[in-house]
């Protein structure tokens, strides 16, 4: 299989994973952070769930990395895609650089927040 | 089409995540829960949730009919793919909010 070939199989493959990540832990980080906490509904009490997540150290960083990254990969690279299917396929290189910048930039900065809210991430637990 | 589109708001919604993310880390934690008790957050957000369900069921259903399952002599339906990965989304979630929100 030609490299380019071979890269583009293992693109569409992390976005097929992060079309799973998307579709099984996006809803409810949605309806905690965005809908439940500022409108006071089940399950949120008085801590807001970001909070409440990052508490759970380990595993809690490791769920909105996972959630965060893989959504944003999924979601990038499917727009970037659609926009070239809808009459702007003479700009598909510049698109596609755009939403890889967007997508390396988002997962970096997403690692980088969450390790400075618990720096102690990768000591044992 | 449309669930092509619905990817825009999975997109957008990790992106104001993560700036939210970054006023947690900088210490900046009552800026970062004004910004999600915004009305127009909210609205986006109730928007992002309706099109996320409907971007995951449309990507449920689409495995069932790419890879359906052979059991004997029969294969499974896409329907049946839908019906099993949103039984399987709402275990999940709920776990998620177990684990996390009420422990």
């Amino acid at each position: 299989m030609p490299k380019v070939a071979r890269l583009h199989a293992i693109l569409w493959g992390v976005f097929s994973m992060g079309g799973f990540i998307a579709a099984f832990l996006l809803p409810v980080l949605i309806y905690l952070v965005g809908i439940a906490y500022p409108l006071g509904l089940w399950p949120v009490t008085n801590e807001d769930p970001t909070s409440a997540i990052l508490n759970h150290h380990h595993i809690g960083t490791l769920f909105l990395f996972v959630t965060v990254a893989g959504s944003l990969y999924h979601g990038i690279f499917r727009f970037q895609s659609t926009l070239t299917e809808v009459g702007l396929a003479r700009a598909k290189r510049a698109l596609e650089a755009i939403g890889y910048l967007i997508i390396i930039l988002g997962i970096l900065a997403t690692a980088i927040y969450l390790l400075q809210y618990n720096p102690s991430f990768f000591s044992l637990p | 089409m449309i669930r092509e589109w619905t990817s825009f708001f999975v997109a957008v919604f990790s992106l104001i995540y993560i700036y939210e993310l970054s006023l947690f880390a900088s210490g900046a934690k009552d800026s970062a829960l004004a910004l999600m008790r915004n009305p127009g957050i909210i609205a986006f957000n109730v928007l992002a949730l309706l099109f996320t369900l409907y971007h995951a069921s449309t990507w449920f259903y689409l495995i069932g009919k790419v890879q359906p399952i052979k059991l004997g002599k029969t294969t499974s339906k896409p329907w049946q793919a839908l019906l099993l990965n949103i039984v399987l989304l709402l275990i999940i979630s709920y776990a998620v909010i177990q684990i996390f929100i009420v422990r």
